[in-house]
């Protein structure tokens, strides 16, 4: 389930987590989720490049920190694996322009409010935890 | 371009109904089909295609190759068969594909059939399974579902439009009035403004379920089958039909962003507008010419989204025209009189079907009196994939 620029072993035996904006090595356009071709100038990017056996094509970037929230909802029916009794999700914008989806947590959210995008798990699973976005009003780390 | 007509339509109960196979209520609503068209025994020399719609088989009922089992279970063999999986839109996707091999010359008769059997798991596995069509990585993995997006739309689309929580509410008692009437319908227990909203019981009635949206917001899970016997025009075959044809006269579909967070307003639908946009030019028709519609409410707040996409209202006033009772079946355009997916209910790849039959039961004069539209031209139908991202508009007329 992580996505395959989700994990990057910075620190000697501690891993940290990030999630990524792609950025297109022609045109600097910034993406996130990834595509495998930019809209504006159609360079393509090799999914094969980032998988260890050649040096990625497009530069990552960390996609982390202040953002905006744009809506939100706290949501009771979870799907198969999420046992509490409701999450929060939300979208955000960051200062530059790009969106994401993700969790929410801050209490009484209010539409256009700051948020802090940082990186936890946000479904765990054996041997598969997934690493993803936290919003909330401070940054914790 | 060769015509396509809809010459017969057949549908089953919604609701409930884990008790039964899943080939079995498909078979039922495609038999029921042949029969309305009058060919039930001379089946196999008329049907040249089968498309049968469905999402969920292959996960949920642990069965594949459907339309192949569909085909032997309605002794179909030795026609052409398959299956189209286009998330909720499934069922007009199959329509849309039956109407493009009539209109390549490669059939005459085509049967569409959609079927989802989503009872046959628990509520936690099948809300997994209808997620599943989110993004993996950027929505899915969260834990986030479909109504977590239609909720994410809801809130900001009442910030935006002032569309209040009344509102929401009208247009469940409205879609349950009309399904207390149509005897296929899954929910048919009319309900009051008074105990979904205006009372002290009505949050406990009506309990918030991602918020804004409360749980006579959005659709029950249902199971069932509908069928449409599709067949040209210029065909020899047409002359073994008896019921007088309609005609789908514009059909057609787009897509947009995977990720909802990824458009640039988050409250505009363009797969539907362009959808919509390249059916009225199929058809030769305007907003203007539709009698009455089937939009996809799987969450209330679409049917006025989808209402203003289509071009019936302007952005952001549909809910005036609601609160003006012009949606009702008696209103200047009718909208989801056969309940809709709030009521009549939604099982998946039945649905786009479904809303097809209704078409051609209220423009053949069939609905059931007290929600039938007076006197109808042109009807559409809005069949919306994933969180708009993948959305099919018929028109049907006579
Ligand atoms: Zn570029």
């Amino acid at each position: 389930m992580s996505g395959e620029n989700a994990i990057n072993f910075e620190h000697y035996g501690e891993p940290e987590h990030h999630v990524y904006a792609l950025i297109c090595p022609k045109c600097g356009k910034r993406f996130y989720p990834s595509v495998l071709i930019c809209d504006v100038c159609h360079t393509r990017r090799n999914p094969f490049a980032s998988a260890g056996n050649a040096p990625p094509e497009w530069e990552k970037e960390i996609l982390e920190g202040p953002c905006t929230l744009l809506s939100w909802t706290r949501v009771f029916a979870l799907p198969e694996g999420f046992t509490v009794k409701s999450l929060d999700f939300c979208i955000v914008e960051f200062p530059n322009k790009l969106r994401a989806s993700g969790r929410l947590e801050a209490e009484n959210p209010e539409i256009g409010m700051p948020l802090i995008a940082h990186v936890e798990i946000v479904n765990e699973k054996v041997n598969m935890d997934h690493y993803g976005f936290i919003f909330s009003r401070e940054n914790y780390n | 371009m060769r015509k396509v007509c809809v010459v017969g339509i057949g549908h089953t109960v919604f609701g409930n109904l884990h008790h039964l196979d899943l080939v079995d209520l498909m078979g039922h609503a495609s038999l029921n089909a042949l029969e309305d068209a009058g060919v039930l025994a001379e089946r196999r020399e008329i049907v040249d295609q089968v498309f049968v719609a469905n999402m969920g088989a292959g996960r949920v009922n642990i069965q594949s190759a459907i339309a192949s089992a569909l085909v032997s279970r309605i002794g179909l063999e030795s026609c052409m068969a398959e299956a189209v999986e286009n998330g909720p839109a499934s069922g007009a996707s199959a329509v849309k594909l039956g109407v493009m091999a009539i209109k390549s010359g490669m059939a005459d008769a085509v049967l569409v059939t959609g079927g989802e059997m989503m009872n046959a798991v628990t509520r936690w596995i099948s809300t997994d399974f209808v997620a599943s069509m989110l993004h993996h990585e950027a929505e899915y993995a969260y834990g986030m579902t479909l109504p977590s997006l239609a909720a994410l739309f809801t809130r900001l689309y009442m910030q935006r439009y002032g569309v209040t929580e009344r509102d929401l509410a009208l247009i469940a008692v409205k879609s349950h009035e009309n399904a207390a009437k149509n005897p296929y319908a899954h929910l048919k227990t009319p309900c009051t403004l008074e105990a979904i909203c205006e009372s002290d019981g009505a949050d406990h009635a009506n309990p918030i379920i991602a918020d804004p949206l409360r749980l006579y917001g959005i659709c029950p899970v249902s199971d069932g089958a509908a069928s449409l016997l599709l067949c040209a025009e210029d065909s020899p075959k047409m002359r073994h039909f008896t019921k007088p044809p309609v005609t789908i006269s514009g059909i057609a579909s787009a897509t947009d962003t995977h990720c909802v967070h990824l458009r640039a307003d988050p409250l505009i639908l363009d797969a539907v507008r362009l959808a919509a946009e390249r059916a009225y030019t199929m058809a030769g028709l305007t907003p203007r010419d539709i009698s009455f519609a089937e939009l996809h409410d799987a969450f209330v707040i679409l049917e006025l989204a989808i209402a203003e996409e289509a071009g019936f209202f302007e952005r952001g006033t549909a809910h005036l025209a609601l609160r003006r009772d012009e949606t009702r079946v008696n209103g200047r355009l009718p909208i989801n009189t056969s309940g809709g997916l709030k009521a009549k209910g939604h099982p998946l790849g039945a649905t786009g079907v479904s809303q097809i039959y209704e078409l051609v039961k209220q423009l053949r004069g069939q609905a059931e009196p007290e929600r039938r539209v007076r006197d109808p031209k042109h009807g559409m139908a809005v069949n919306f994939g994933g969180f708009g991202n993948n959305v099919v508009v018929t028109i049907c007329s006579r």
